[in-house]
């Protein structure tokens, strides 16, 4: 039985072969976006698997409250590890400090490379599941070992054996490499951990962490867990609430919430809003999985119209089933044998389309995405996928073909009814409506992206360059270097910051001024930087003065940005001293010389942060920025400046990124969702269109006759056109009316994320329009006008 | 074979009720040839559509072969229709996609028979319509009088009892009518009961009774004499 069902069908697909690419096609279009987003979606919702405890492992995160507004973050105080080991040890099975993920030069020998890593404690290769090809698995008990990933030892070694050689790190230490263990792979958290120093290196050899060992009130570290078997992460979390509000007076004020944030968490939503969880990547991922649910019905959908279209050259067919004895559930069966035997077809067709375009796609999604060849599941999933696509388009027109009286059809008396073709034009106006929807949301998420890129930005990054200094060697070299790299012609200007100038790596609190309100809670983004700072930037000094090296007391001086000015509630800044309130080791008073334009150095679409430039007195800077003279190519003077770099610092390998170019990777996850988001409208556009075109030449062919006898009378090219086309534009009209308040509605949402966003205007709305209309009368005037230049005679001979 | 009892067909459109059946009684016996005759538009058609239980009477009772059938759902039909009925259009109705064996197989498939009987049946079938030798050829390929032998042999296939044939000859020329007329009367020898309608004089002498439609209802039946006569 299914063999004959499959031989009509493949015969039927063969015949009509105009109709079967369209079908096949769009369907295998639709299918391919599907499938991608699919894998993208299963990429982003496996991140971490490599962990075998990641239903155990979890990060501490705190909540503070700031005049009223709660922050949270994974930055806790040092005196919270031994508070929970030793009060909440059964809870753990382990609990791991770790520092920030940091660029180390490391040094064997003249080799001298630039890696990512940490700092951390013993019980690493344990909860990070290392897998250990060199050396011992327990390579961090001594204070002056080092683990190295394998990619980082074969950087360094090449084939020589790196356990127990010598490596320098930061040009400072000798550590020991005691351990090599297996890269942790692509997708998975800690995967630029390149490299792991023993946590209490990292506390022996800084000051200014010795110094927190018992303070509360520094959050600067991280504290990782994994729990006990029997431990349930909510309960521990609950339990671990109050712990420093309990232990530490000073900081109660702010009323310090800590909680465990679950590994699977980490990635997918670690966003939190007023101390509140609020998602994260994972609105991307549904939503992709929304639109991607949406393509595949559009493509579903010309499935159902094409195949009900045509539905009068299969009537005679059904009504010669039936009349032989074929009962209507075997027609159903049928009509789904043909449509299953099409999306198999467009099935194999679409992985075709992805494998060709995997590359790109990965490239633009920055993934490593591979096709699943030897999984399983995905198999599995796609058999399910197959049968699931084949219902759902076929079972429209399977329901409807097979319930056509023989007797109307054999007499040749039927007609489809008056309201035959309504479900057809309901789904039209859903694709429409749904590409209208697309076309707006795209064209909003371009919007938004610009206008934060045109956002006046405050300083000039057009030729800054920033160069990592994240060595002992810089000390005390600034002045020289500074000398030399202007000498040389290729820079006109150099600073150094204790942040790069994109981002804001410190924040202070502890400070009072004069009229400070009672109560006031201060927070202020903190960099340090040398006196050449606004001037290297060309930031532009808007009350008082710049920083003056020839006057000795702008050692303690400060620059304060406009939203600092606001912040603190003061009408002439400059002269106002800031006193330290620490009461047992009080900073130096500061005196605020001059007031700067605001910068960006955080999100484009936030609003500036407070910030505070303060002169660096003690070598805190981690980076030079340098501006390129514009006289010369930027290549020429980068290749002087490494040339300076090199006879300075021949150790240390000469690293420098655009300012630019740093700026830029801010508006990198809107972009990359604008552009996949723009190629998923056009293909969703592009399936719509051919299921319109399917449709148009179905009808042209219905209403030949008709057609003929209208030119007959009289009727023109131009009337014709009308006549075909008005019907299809009236549908696209009310899609229209659907999907803009729909739009605004989403959009709007999206858009009260971003606190420096794009108006939306009208016209937005009104262009979308238009492109759809547009591309309607495109799409339906191929066929519309061949239709109508036919001569007349011919079409009423062929009646 | 068949009964019929004061059976009336009324179609409605929006604004008019036609009764294309008005009180028809009808009886065939088993081993009868049926002519139906009358105008355009007497309800020849649609009384053979209601005797072939491809429609259902608004009114009155139909027998067939001790079932009742006025009533029935599609599905009840559509089983007691399945081996029973055969049917021969005017205008063949074969399928397009499949070949003359495989229209021909058809019947046999959806009474579930299994593929080495199926074969021998459809081959001898053809065989006997002297149409084997197109087996393998799509309808469009024939000419009309073949399409309509391969139709028969659809028609037959399953060793119906009642064979209702709907004008068989209208689409054909006279030499290939006759042909056709042949093929149904040794069916009809055989021992099948067949009903046609037609517009043909000719066609209907082959039959062993006339009966005349006029507005639904019947207005005359007569008994042919000499089977054959006009042959």
């Amino acid at each position: 039985m299914f063999k004959n069902y499959f031989k009509v069908a493949w015969r039927n697909l063969v015949k009509n072969k105009g109709y079967s690419i369209i079908n096949i096609g769009g369907l295998a279009l639709g299918m391919a976006v599907t499938l991608i987003i699919g894998l993208w979606m299963y990429d982003e919702l496996t991140r971490d698997s490599y962990y075998a405890n990641k239903d155990k492992i979890a990060q501490v995160y705190q909540s503070q409250t700031f005049n009223g507004r709660t922050g949270t973050n994974p930055a806790i105080p040092l005196p919270l590890e031994p508070a929970l080991r030793d009060g909440y040890a059964d809870n753990f099975e382990h609990l791991m400090m770790a520092s920030w993920t940091q660029d180390s030069y490391i040094k064997y020998k003249d080799n001298s490379i630039s890696r990512s890593g940490n700092y951390m404690q013993p019980m690493a290769s344990e909860l990070l599941n290392l897998d250990i090809l060199k050396g011992e698995k327990n390579g961090l008990r001594e204070i002056n070992s080092i683990m190295l990933s394998a990619s980082t030892a074969n950087a360094l070694f090449g084939k020589e054996d790196p356990i127990g050689k010598v490596v320098k790190i930061g040009n400072e230490y000798d550590l020991n490499v005691t351990a090599v263990y297996k890269d942790i792979p692509y997708n998975n958290s800690f995967n630029d951990t390149n490299y792991i120093i023993p946590w209490d290196n990292y506390v022996a050899n800084r000051e200014w962490i010795k110094n927190s060992l018992d303070n509360w009130g520094n959050n600067s570290f991280q504290l990782f867990v994994q729990l006990t078997e029997n431990a349930d992460m909510e309960t521990v979390s609950e339990t671990i609430r109050n712990v420093k509000k309990d232990l530490n007076e000073d900081t109660a004020e702010f009323n310090p919430q800590l909680f465990l944030l679950p590994m699977e968490d980490w990635y997918l939503r670690s966003n939190f809003e007023n101390g509140k969880q609020v998602g994260g990547r994972i609105k991307y991922v549904w939503l992709f999985g929304i639109i991607g649910a949406f393509v595949l019905l559009l493509a579903c959908i010309n499935f159902m119209n094409l195949s009900t279209a045509r539905s009068e050259k299969r009537a005679k067919e059904v009504g010669i089933r039936k009349s032989i004895g074929s009962q209507k559930g075997q027609l159903i069966y049928q009509f789904l044998s043909e449509s299953f035997l099409v999306v198999l077809f467009a099935y194999a067709l679409a992985i075709g389309i992805v494998l060709l375009s995997l590359n790109g796609f990965n490239e633009l999604a920055r993934k490593e995405i591979e096709f699943p060849w030897g999984n399983g599941s995905f198999w599995l999933i796609s058999i399910i996928f197959i049968i699931f696509t084949a219902l759902l388009a076929g079972s429209y027109p399977a329901l409807y073909l097979s319930s056509f009286k023989p007797v109307d059809v054999l007499k040749g008396t039927f007609k489809s009814g008056k309201y035959a073709g309504l479900p057809r034009k309901i789904l039209v106006v859903l694709q429409f409506t749904v590409s209208v929807a697309f076309i707006i949301g795209t064209v909003i998420v371009m919007q938004q992206i610009n206008h934060a890129k045109n956002r006046p930005i405050g300083y000039d990054r057009e030729g800054l360059i920033q160069i990592p200094t994240w060595s002992a060697d810089f000390e005390d070299k600034t002045d020289l270097m500074r000398e030399q790299f202007l000498a040389s012609g290729a820079a006109i200007a150099m600073t150094t910051s204790s942040s790069p100038t994109t981002q804001i790596w410190s924040n202070r609190s502890g400070f009072t001024w004069e009229g400070k309100p009672e109560g006031f809670q201060e927070d202020f983004a903190w960099t340090e930087v040398s006196p050449e700072y606004a001037n290297t930037l060309n930031l532009k000094i808007v009350q008082g003065r710049d920083f003056n090296k020839d006057i000795a007391s702008d050692s303690l001086g400060i620059l304060i940005n406009e939203t600092a000015v606001k912040y603190m509630g003061v009408e002439n800044p400059v002269g106002m001293v800031i006193r330290d309130t620490d009461e047992e080791d009080p900073g130096p008073s500061r005196k605020i010389i001059g007031v700067v334009e605001d910068m960006i150095a955080q999100s484009p679409y936030e609003a500036v942060k407070q910030a505070w430039y303060v002169y660096d007195r003690n070598n805190n800077f981690s980076f030079y920025t340098l501006r390129l003279n514009p006289r010369q190519s930027a290549n020429q003077s980068i290749a002087v400046v490494e040339r300076v770099f090199k006879d300075n610092f021949p150790a240390i390998p000469f690293q420098y990124d655009f300012v630019d170019d740093k700026y830029a990777e801010k508006f990198a996850a809107e972009q990359r969702i604008g552009t996949l988001s723009g190629i998923f409208t056009a293909l969703a556009i592009l399936i719509s269109c051919l299921g319109l075109f399917g449709l148009t030449s179905f009808v042209a062919e219905q209403r030949t006759k008709e057609i003929g006898v209208r030119k007959v009378l009289g009727a023109s090219v131009f009337n014709v056109w009308n006549m075909l086309s008005k019907d299809f534009l009236k549908l696209v009209v009310i899609s229209c009316f659907i999907a803009v308040p729909i739009a605004y509605y989403v959009m709007n949402g999206w858009l009260q994320e971003y606190p420096y966003r794009v108006i939306l205007k009208w016209w937005i709305f009104a262009l979308a329009m238009l492109g759809a209309m547009g591309v309607t009368v495109l799409t339906v005037s191929f066929q519309a006008i061949r239709a109508a230049k036919q001569n007349p005679i011919k079409s009423l001979r062929t009646e | 074979m068949i009964t019929i009892k004061d059976l009336k067909k009324s179609f409605r459109t929006e604004e008019v009720e036609t009764l294309a059946i008005n009180g028809v009684n009808l009886h065939v016996e088993e081993g009868e040839f049926v002519a139906i005759m009358g105008p355009s538009g007497c309800g020849k058609s649609t009384l053979l559509n209601i005797i072939g239980m491809l429609d259902n009477p608004t009114e009155g009772s139909y027998n067939f072969a001790n079932h009742e059938v006025a009533g029935l759902k599609e599905s009840q039909r559509t089983q007691l229709r399945k081996g029973n009925l055969g049917f021969v259009f005017q205008s063949f109705n074969l399928i397009d996609e499949l070949t003359v064996y495989e229209n021909v197989e058809l019947p046999l498939i959806y009474l579930k028979m299994g593929k080495s009987e199926r074969k021998q049946k459809v081959m001898q079938v053809l065989e006997r319509m002297k149409i084997a030798h197109r087996e393998k050829h799509f309808p469009q390929q024939l000419s009309g009088g073949q399409q309509q032998r391969v139709a028969i042999s659809r028609a037959v296939v399953t060793n119906p009892k009642l064979i209702l044939a709907d004008e068989p000859t209208g689409n054909l020329d006279s030499k290939n009518g006759i042909e056709v007329m042949n093929l149904l009367t040794e069916l009809n020898q055989e021992g099948t009961t067949i009903v046609m309608v037609t517009h043909s004089d000719r066609d209907s002498h082959y039959a062993h009774r006339i009966i005349n439609l006029f507005d639904g209802q019947i207005v005359t039946e007569s008994k042919n004499r000499e089977i054959g006569a006009m042959v």
